[in-house]
């Protein structure tokens, strides 16, 4: 009875970052490709709002990604910038594509080409 | 229609109060407050307040635009390094590559089309503002910070015979002014030398080689005919105050323009190379010019995510 309890809580608990998941999910499959790249920054606002909740959970991802999207503004420059590393250890294999997106191997740059 | 008007309120309250404050400031001199050329004057002291106060975002807009510019070489490498790998993550790879590069060059190029954006409204309350003196006085109202007397005021100025308000379109037929026309036309002819002249002044002097070979370029080439094209359509609609306002502002970009080229000209260019002549000449020594690449050995600078644990590639699905 009580684990049934706690696995319910958990659930609920649970629920508001699923629903920012979903939502933050929903913008970048709908609205985001309206308009097109548009951040000054790497990984985009959306990006980093999706992988802040999925890494950190509702509260502390909604926090960063509010931070985020003050620093977003015409005095600041952009570049990389990504979301602090989270305490939540995914199984091997099962990361969220997020991250794995967010945070692509750079290859080195002597793997390039010759000038064709 | 009504929220555009609410947004647009405080920038023609600013602008009309600033004219206005140049035609008290005349008057105050000694000049006639109903006469033409106060108001003119005004007009002028208008321009010279917003171009002289827009300098710094014109500054930012150079240095946006050397920086793209310089980091050109660096971003064909780094296109060149992506060559042919579509996949997601590779794209990915290469976005963040090339913002860790905006970074390094500080600029970027969704910061870059700011610098025209902060100018719209102001440019569009103004033209509001001169285009609108009829109507108002007209109807007795007032327009920002001018009252209905001094709107009727404006809109019953002449020079040499032309009401600031009329325009060259709507002074053919009964009513005939011969100096509207002529003053609209000389108007038009002064305000397409001077963009002609900017425009002829940057691509002869101020282009580096690289530049003159992109097809930006060309988009330039047709701005330079298009242009005199827009002016000459819109001179003959815009009344003359208007006509006053677009002229003097093409005059102080063209002298704004003369100065770069002089003072501070891209890299790489014919007028950096007149530049640094000038000051060998001297006996000066060679400066760093605003957006050149540092001659220093480049350190490879390869975006490390900073204090992140390196997160395992996806695995293969097995099928």
């Amino acid at each position: 009875m009580s684990r049934v309890a706690i696995s319910v809580l958990a659930f609920v608990v649970g629920l508001p970052r699923l629903a920012a998941i979903g939502f933050l999910i929903a913008y970048r499959k709908v609205v985001s490709p309206l308009y097109g790249p548009v951040c000054r920054f790497y990984p985009s606002c959306s990006a980093y709002a999706l992988e802040a909740v999925t890494v950190h959970g509702f509260v502390r991802g909604v926090w960063f990604a509010s931070r985020r999207l003050v620093r977003c503004n015409p005095w600041n420059d952009g570049g990389v910038d990504h979301v602090p590393a989270g305490s939540r250890v995914f199984p091997d294999g099962k990361t969220p594509s997020i991250v794995v997106l967010n945070h692509p191997v750079i290859p080195a740059d002597d793997e390039s080409r010759p000038a064709a | 229609m009504d929220f555009f008007e609410t947004i647009l309120a405080p920038f023609r309250w600013l602008v009309s109060w600033i004219m206005f404050m140049f035609h008290e400031g005349f008057t105050f001199l000694g000049m006639d407050p109903a006469s033409g050329w106060t108001w003119v004057l005004s007009i002028v002291g208008l321009v010279v307040v917003i171009r002289a106060a827009l300098i710094p975002v014109f500054v930012k807009q150079i240095k946006a635009q050397r920086g793209m510019q310089a980091l050109q070489p660096d971003l064909r490498k780094l296109q060149q390094k992506y060559k042919g790998k579509t996949d997601q993550l590779s794209r990915q790879a290469m976005t963040q590559e090339q913002m860790a590069l905006y970074k390094k060059h500080g600029t970027n190029p969704f910061a870059a089309c700011l610098p025209i954006l902060i100018q719209m409204p102001f440019f569009f309350a103004l033209f509001t503002v001169l285009n609108g003196i009829s109507r108002a006085s007209e109807e007795g109202t007032e327009i920002g910070a001018l009252s209905p007397e001094s709107v009727r005021q404006f809109d019953d100025a002449t020079i040499f015979g032309a009401p600031l308000s009329s325009t060259f379109l709507g002074s053919f037929g009964a009513n005939w002014n011969a100096s509207v026309v002529i003053l609209s036309v000389i108007m038009i002819i002064a305000m397409t030398a001077s963009q002609f002249i900017t425009q002829k002044q940057i691509m002869a002097k101020n282009m580096s080689e690289e530049a003159m070979q992109s097809p930006f370029m060309r988009q330039q080439k047709i701005m330079l005919y298009i242009l005199p094209l827009v002016f000459g359509i819109g001179g003959i609609n815009f009344p003359i105050g208007v006509l006053v306002y677009w002229t003097t502002t093409n005059i102080w970009t063209m002298a704004q323009q003369f100065y770069v080229i002089r003072r501070m000209p891209t890299p790489g260019s014919p007028a950096a190379k007149a530049f640094a002549e000038r000051r060998a000449k001297k006996g000066l020594p060679t400066v760093q010019l605003l957006g050149e690449r540092k001659t220093e050995p480049a350190i490879e600078a390869v975006p490390e995510p900073r204090g992140q644990r390196v997160q395992p590639r996806k695995k293969r699905k097995k099928r």
